[in-house]
């Protein structure tokens, strides 16, 4: 049995966003030495803050789950930055499980991240990931997401009220993509979207009541 | 089988037909005289044999009861009296024979013969007021006065019975009903508006023979239908009904529906239904709507003594609450008051919110010192709701659908040029993102009623 837990907080939660995803890089005639010949790429998935923080005041380790194929393909890194780098051929879905630091007392969050080695020419219709070409050689798939606490237990509420850990940079730059300016954007594109919505359902409430009439 | 052949089976002596002295003369009639029966009951006289009752019990004949009236007969009189001149007749008149005659007799159905008032003019008159009509109307050019006369004398003659007229009018030619009847309304017509054009009824006096003509052949169509066309009639007639029933029934339901949709009316703000309590309230007068619905309601059986004891239990509470109000009446207390009135449930419910309200205030009194642009640096927020407590990622919380309204939405929103999951999903975003998802719905929804409602409209076409 360990400790009692603390009482949690009623009513209140903190958010923390976190990036996550991986880049890739095709490898030339470089390879590391240990690589299998049929390698072809070098990728690394990670875990981290919108600004590049390593999140080790929430975080204990990140464990990352690999396809079968790979030798011990359950990686734990418990150490920041919580990233993983291999060598491989194919994309596949990688599981990720954010273990959080003790005081948390939170249960670990698990989600899935689709690897990606290539870049494809029609971009995806979800338009979730945010491709960043730089070079030719390069891929990048990374997601923003934000963990909340529901009411967390005090201890926890203290670590997280320790420093500001939601800070979004104002402006979208070539390294940050995910900042207070795309959130706007998104917030534009949205209502734009809710005002069509609105348009199309007027139209069909006068068709609706024209049709009960007759 | 008469009773002495039973004698003779039973073996007992017949004293009278049976001895053999007697056998010479003929029985003695029995001096009641013999019941005039027949059939069955003649066999059933038979086996009484001798032993006939003393007494014939017959019917009594019953008379009349006496007329006990007190009252005096009112005198009738065989009057006469002069319906017309040359004419005398008599009738039975109530009174008395000196009281009849002071009065001079009358026919009481004197006032049923009646005279129609018809037009009598003479030839110049005739071509007078006809002269503007003969001129256009060919029709009437045939008539001529002396046929209209004719005509006009039948009228007078006849009480203007058309068949009995057409039957005895005497010219060359063959008219028709409605010729004569044309002609003269329209004679009557010229003349009354020679004689007294303003009169009102004037105006009446228009008779459509292209109607009459058409009247009559509809009636002529009408009786002259088949059998078979009759059924087929009728049976296309069940049909209809019995689709009208059926829209009639779809268009009753589709209303009902419409009213669920529509509470709360989809185009005012959700904002009140945002919040947990809005949702439990809208939750339950959707339950309740439900509820009346329904038809078949499960009624269980009255238990008489927990009725009793119910209206035990709620006297004793009025009793209570009589006493509660005279000590807070005494107290000025009122708060308390309203309190008993409310039941478990709303205490219960009451005593969650206080405590939410507490559980928010100490959570309010924690981020005191941080101001709301801190606050947002911290991604603290509260939200004052009760929600599952634990850590997850925001872009698992976005609502979901039914699997067919699913896809369905995910496609609007690919029309729209929006992704399924939004790119940055903070609070912010995710809320907006709630808000086109519910209007994406019930765009949905009214999409999917109006095709409905088209492709009936297409059916009943």
């Amino acid at each position: 049995m360990g400790p009692i837990p603390a009482k949690r907080i009623k009513t209140l939660s903190v958010a923390r966003p976190i990036i996550y995803g991986n880049s890739a890089k095709k490898m030339g005639d470089v390879k590391p030495p240990n690589a299998p010949v049929e390698h072809t790429h070098m990728w690394t998935i990670f875990v981290r803050g919108p600004n590049g923080e390593d999140l080790s005041d929430i975080i204990k380790c990140v464990v990352y789950k690999l396809h079968e194929t790979y030798p011990n393909p359950t990686r734990t890194v418990d150490a920041p930055p919580f990233e993983l780098t291999e060598t491989g051929w194919g994309e596949f879905e990688i599981n990720v499980k954010i273990h959080f630091v003790e005081s948390a007392s939170e249960k670990p969050i698990s989600f899935y991240h689709h690897l990606r080695l290539h870049k494809y020419h029609n971009a995806d219709a979800s338009g979730i990931k945010i491709e960043n070409d730089s070079g030719n050689t390069d891929v990048e798939s990374i997601f923003y997401d934000e963990v909340v606490f529901n009411e967390p237990n005090e201890d926890f509420f203290k670590v997280l009220m320790a420093q500001p850990g939601y800070v979004l940079p104002s402006n979208k730059t070539e390294k940050t993509v995910f900042s207070k300016q795309l959130a706007r954007e998104e917030i534009d594109r949205i209502n734009i979207g809710i005002s069509k919505v609105d348009e199309e359902i007027e139209v069909l409430k006068e068709k609706l009541s024209v049709l009960t009439k007759s | 089988m008469s009773s002495s052949d039973i004698f003779d089976v039973l073996n007992i002596q017949n004293h009278r037909a049976g001895s053999p002295g007697s056998s010479g003369h003929t029985p003695v009639p029995s001096r009641t005289p013999k019941l005039q029966v027949s059939g069955m009951q003649r066999e059933l006289y038979n086996l009484l044999g001798d032993n006939t009752p003393p007494v014939a019990v017959q019917k009594s004949n019953k008379f009349k009861d006496k007329m006990r009236t007190m009252a005096k007969p009112s005198p009738w009189s065989f009057a006469e009296f002069e319906p017309r001149q040359s004419v005398k007749l008599r009738h039975w008149v109530k009174g008395s024979k000196e009281l009849v005659e002071q009065q001079p007799q009358v026919n009481a159905f004197e006032k049923y013969n009646t005279k129609l008032t018809i037009p009598e003019f003479t030839e110049e008159e005739y071509n007078s007021f006809m002269k503007d009509k003969t001129g256009k109307d060919d029709d009437s050019k045939k008539w001529s006065f002396r046929d209209v006369r004719q005509l006009f004398d039948l009228c007078r003659k006849y009480d203007m019975r058309w068949f009995i007229i057409q039957d005895r009018f005497e010219v060359e030619e063959q008219r028709s009903l409605e010729d004569m009847k044309e002609i003269f309304y329209l004679v009557c017509h010229q003349y009354f508006m020679a004689q007294t054009p303003d009169n009102p009824l004037v105006g009446s006096l228009k008779f459509s023979k292209e109607k009459e003509v058409e009247r009559k052949k509809y009636l002529q169509r009408l009786l002259s239908r088949s059998a078979a066309e009759i059924a087929e009639e009728e049976a296309l007639i069940v049909e209809s009904k019995k689709f009208e029933m059926a829209a009639r029934k779809t268009s009753s339901e589709r209303e009902s529906l419409l009213r669920l949709l529509d509470s709360p009316n989809s185009d005012k703000p959700i904002a009140q239904f945002l919040t947990s309590q809005g949702m439990t309230q809208l939750y339950n007068s959707l339950l309740s709507d439900k509820t009346k619905k329904r038809k078949y309601e499960q009624t269980v059986p009255e238990n008489p003594w927990m009725k009793q004891q119910q209206q035990f239990a709620q006297q004793k509470q009025q009793m209570q609450q009589l006493q509660e109000q005279k000590v807070i009446t005494n107290n000025k207390n009122i708060n308390n008051q309203t309190q008993v009135k409310k039941t478990k449930k709303q205490k219960q419910e009451l005593q969650i919110a206080v405590k939410r309200k507490a559980d928010s205030e100490y959570a309010e009194q924690l981020l005191q010192n941080f101001t709301a642009e801190e606050r947002r640096s911290l991604g603290v927020q509260t939200h004052g709701e009760k929600l599952p407590s634990g850590a997850y990622l925001r872009s698992t919380r976005i609502s979901t659908f039914k699997a067919a309204t699913q896809t369905k939405i995910a496609t609007t929103l690919q029309e729209l040029g929006l992704p399924s999951r939004p790119a940055m999903p903070t609070s912010e975003v995710i809320q907006h993102h709630e808000l086109l998802l519910g209007r994406i719905s019930s765009m949905l929804d009214l999409k999917k009623q109006v095709d409905k409602l088209e492709a009936e409209k297409d059916i009943k076409k």
